[in-house]
C-alpha cells in the first residue's frame, strides 16, 4: 500500500511538470496554430542557465529570474526569425521547430557540454514522511509552482483582456485582425509565455532530475502527451493529463519496468491519438485525417 | 532529358569505381543505402503531403527483421532481406490503417512515437535484438557462391537496387495513382470530391515507403554486418527529413541529390564530432523557410536573379 502511496506521489510531481510544459505547447498553438516540437528544449534551456547562474555565484532567486529571461530571449527570437516566415503552413512549421530544436540542442552541447548537470534543492532536504511514503521538499515546491501556473494562466486567459483577445487570435486570426488585433504580436507574446513555462517546468525539476542537453525531447513529447491526454485546450486539460500520464508512467516503472517507461508513454498517446483525439476532455474534430 | 540522367548518374557510378579508391566506394555504398529510405519518405512526405517522423524505425525494422529471418529459417541473405521487406511493407500499411485517421501535427506526434516505441523496443528486447550491444557477425550477401563482402562487390547490388527504386518511383508518380497522391497533397477535399479513396492511397503510398525503408535497412545490414539499435533512433528520421527537404520534397532526383549532398557534408564536418548537429539543424531550417524546392533549385533560382540583375545593369 505504501508502495502505491510512493508512486501516486511521484507520478503526481512528475505529472504536474508535465502538464507545464504541456501548457506551454497549447499558449503557442492557441495564436499561431503550429505545435512547437522544441517546447521541451525550452525546458532544457532553462534549467542549464539556471544551473550556470546558480554556479556563477547568483542567489537562487536571481539566478532563476535571469534563466527565464534568456529563455524569454531566445523564444522570441526563435519566434521572430523561424516560425514567422512559414506562418500558417503546418507540414513547413512542424519541420522548421524540429530543426529550431536540434540547433538548440546542439548549442547546448556546445556551450554546457554533454555531461548531465546537477542542481541545488531550493530549500531544506529533510525528507518528509507519512503513512510510509517519503516526500523530498522540492516535491512540494514542483506541485505549488505547478498549481499556481496553472490557476494563474486559467484566469488569465478566462478573465482578462489579454486572454480574450488571445482566444480571438486562436478562434479566427482574420476576424481578430479585423477588429484591430495584432496577430503578429500576439504570437511573440504566445512565445514569450511559452518561454516562460518551459523554462519554469526545467528549472523546478532540475534539482530532481539531473538536466543534460539532450533531455530536452523527451520532456517536450512528454508535454505533447499531457496536451492529448487531456485534451487540447485549456491550462486545466494539459494539468489533468499531465498528472494522469505521470502516475501511469510511475505505477507503470514501479510494477513492470523502467525500460518500458517511455514505450508505455508513447503507446498511450498512440491510443489517445486513434481512439479519442479529443482527449479526456473536449472533443477536437479538427485533427481527424 | 530522364534518360540522360540516368545514364549520366551510371557514368559517374562507374568513374567512381574505376578508381578502385575503396573511400569512395564505401561512400557511395552509403550514399545508396540512405537513399532507399529516403526517397520512400520523399512519396509520403512530398508527393502525398503526409508527414512521417518514424521513417527510420521501418529501416530498423528491415535490418533486425531480414537478419532475424536469416537466423531463424536458415534461408539465403537475399532472401531474408524479400521476406523482411515484404513484413514491414504489410506493417508499414497497417500504421498507416492506424495513424492516417489523424492529420498534421497529430500525425507527425503519432509517427514520432512510432519511431520511439520501436526504437525502444530494439533496446530492451535483450533476448531478440541483443539489446544495447545489438547483433554482431552477420553474414554477408551472396549471390551464386559469391560473398559480397567488401564494397566493391556489394556496390553493384546496392546501386542496382536504388536505381530500380528511383525508377518504380518516378512511374509511381506518373500514374494515375500518383496524380492521386499529388492531388492530396494540395488539398484532401478537392481529390475526394473528384472520387479519390484518399485513405486507401495513402496507406498504398505507406506500403511502398515502408517496402523502400526495409529494403534499404536489409541491405545495411548484411552490408555494415553489424547491428545496433543507436543507427535507428529519431535523430536518423529527422535526417532522412532534411535530405527530403533538401531535395525539394517532390523531386525524386532532388532526393537522391539531398542524400548525396547531407552524406558529403557529414564527411567534411566529421572534425566537428558530435556538434554536427548544429550544422543540420540550421540547414533543415534555412532550406525549409527560404529553399522549399530544394536547395538545387534555390540556388539556380538565386544565381538567375543574380544573372539578370547583372544582364539589367549591363543594359541599362
Amino acid at each position: 500500500m505504501s508502495d502505491a502511496l510512493q508512486f501516486l506521489i511521484s507520478g503526481l510531481v512528475v505529472g504536474s511538470i508535465y502538464g507545464l510544459i504541456g501548457v506551454g505547447f497549447t499558449c503557442i498553438y492557441n495564436v499561431t496554430g503550429i505545435i512547437n516540437f522544441a517546447q521541451g528544449d525550452f525546458a532544457m534551456v532553462g534549467a542549464m542557465s539556471a544551473i550556470t547562474f546558480q554556479t556563477a555565484g547568483m542567489p537562487m532567486w536571481l539566478a532563476i529570474i535571469l534563466a527565464i529571461i534568456v529563455t524569454c530571449l531566445v523564444a522570441a527570437v526563435i519566434e521572430r526569425s523561424a516560425i514567422r516566415p512559414v506562418r500558417g503552413d503546418v507540414m513547413r512549421g512542424i519541420i522548421v521547430t524540429i530543426g529550431v530544436g536540434v540547433v538548440l540542442q546542439g548549442v547546448a552541447a556546445i556551450v554546457w557540454g554533454t555531461d548531465a548537470q546537477p542542481m541545488p534543492v531550493f530549500s531544506d532536504e529533510q525528507l518528509i514522511h507519512f503513512f510510509g511514503a517519503t516526500l523530498m521538499p522540492q516535491s512540494l515546491w514542483v506541485l505549488g509552482t505547478a498549481t499556481m501556473a496553472m490557476v494563474a494562466l486559467d484566469l488569465l486567459f478566462r478573465r482578462t483582456y489579454l486572454g480574450q483577445m488571445f482566444r480571438a487570435c486562436a478562434m479566427n486570426p482574420f476576424a481578430a485582425r479585423l477588429v484591430g488585433m495584432k496577430v503578429e504580436t500576439m504570437s511573440l507574446v504566445g512565445f514569450l509565455m511559452s518561454g516562460a513555462l518551459g523554462a519554469l517546468a526545467g528549472i523546478v525539476v532540475a534539482p530532481i532530475a539531473l538536466t543534460q542537453y539532450d533531455s530536452g525531447l523527451q520532456l517536450g513529447i512528454k508535454g505533447f502527451v499531457a496536451c492529448i491526454v487531456g485534451g487540447f485546450g485549456g491550462p486545466v486539460a494539459a494539468a489533468i493529463g499531465g498528472i494522469v500520464l505521470g502516475i501511469l508512467e510511475a505505477f507503470a516503472t514501479g510494477y513492470i519496468s523502467s525500460g518500458y517507461k517511455n514505450a508505455i508513454a508513447f503507446a498511450l498517446l498512440l491510443g489517445f491519438l486513434v481512439f479519442r483525439p479529443g482527449g479526456l476532455l473536449g472533443e477536437f474534430e479538427r485533427v481527424r485525417g | 532529358m530522364k534518360k540522360l540522367r540516368l545514364f549520366a548518374l551510371v557514368a559517374v557510378l562507374l568513374a567512381c569505381v574505376l578508381t578502385r579508391s575503396s573511400y569512395l566506394e564505401s561512400l557511395l555504398n552509403v550514399i545508396a543505402l540512405q537513399a532507399m529510405p529516403a526517397i520512400g519518405l520523399a512519396l509520403i512526405a512530398g508527393y502525398t503531403g503526409q508527414i512521417s517522423l518514424g521513417h527510420a524505425a521501418f529501416y530498423g525494422l528491415g535490418a533486425y527483421g531480414a537478419v532475424l529471418i536469416g537466423r531463424a529459417l536458415g534461408v539465403p541473405a537475399w532472401l531474408d532481406v524479400l521476406l523482411a521487406s515484404a513484413i514491414v511493407a504489410t506493417l508499414a500499411w497497417a500504421i498507416g490503417w492506424l495513424v492516417f485517421r489523424l492529420k498534421g501535427h497529430y500525425l507527425a506526434m503519432a509517427t514520432l512515437a512510432f519511431g520511439i516505441i520501436v526504437q525502444v523496443g530494439f533496446v530492451e528486447l535483450h533476448g531478440v535484438t541483443g539489446g544495447p550491444n545489438g547483433l554482431s557477425d552477420i553474414s554477408p550477401l551472396s549471390l551464386f557462391g559469391h560473398a559480397l563482402d567488401d564494397d566493391f562487390s556489394i556496390l553493384p547490388v546496392v546501386w542496382i537496387v536504388t536505381l530500380a527504386i528511383v525508377i518504380c518511383s518516378e512511374n509511381l508518380i506518373a500514374s494515375p495513382t500518383g496524380l492521386a497522391m499529388r492531388a492530396i497533397a494540395e488539398s484532401e477535399t478537392v481529390a475526394r470530391s473528384v472520387g479519390n479513396d484518399v485513405r486507401s492511397v495513402k496507406r498504398l503510398v505507406m506500403l511502398v515507403s515502408g517496402l523502400c525503408c526495409a529494403l534499404g535497412g536489409g541491405l545495411y545490414a548484411h552490408y555494415i554486418r553489424y547491428l545496433s539499435p543507436g543507427p535507428f533512433d529519431v535523430g536518423f528520421s529527422i535526417k532522412l527529413l532534411l535530405m527530403v527537404a533538401i531535395g525539394g520534397f517532390t523531386d525524386v532526383w532532388g532526393v537522391l541529390f539531398g542524400v548525396a549532398f547531407i552524406t558529403l557534408l557529414g564527411e567534411v564536418l566529421k572534425p566537428l564530432g558530435a556538434y554536427d548537429v548544429v550544422a543540420y539543424g540550421v540547414l533543415l531550417v534555412v532550406c525549409v523557410i527560404y529553399f522549399p524546392h530544394g536547395l538545387l533549385g534555390g540556388v539556380a533560382a538565386l544565381a538567375g536573379r543574380g544573372l539578370r540583375i547583372i544582364g539589367q545593369g549591363r543594359a541599362g
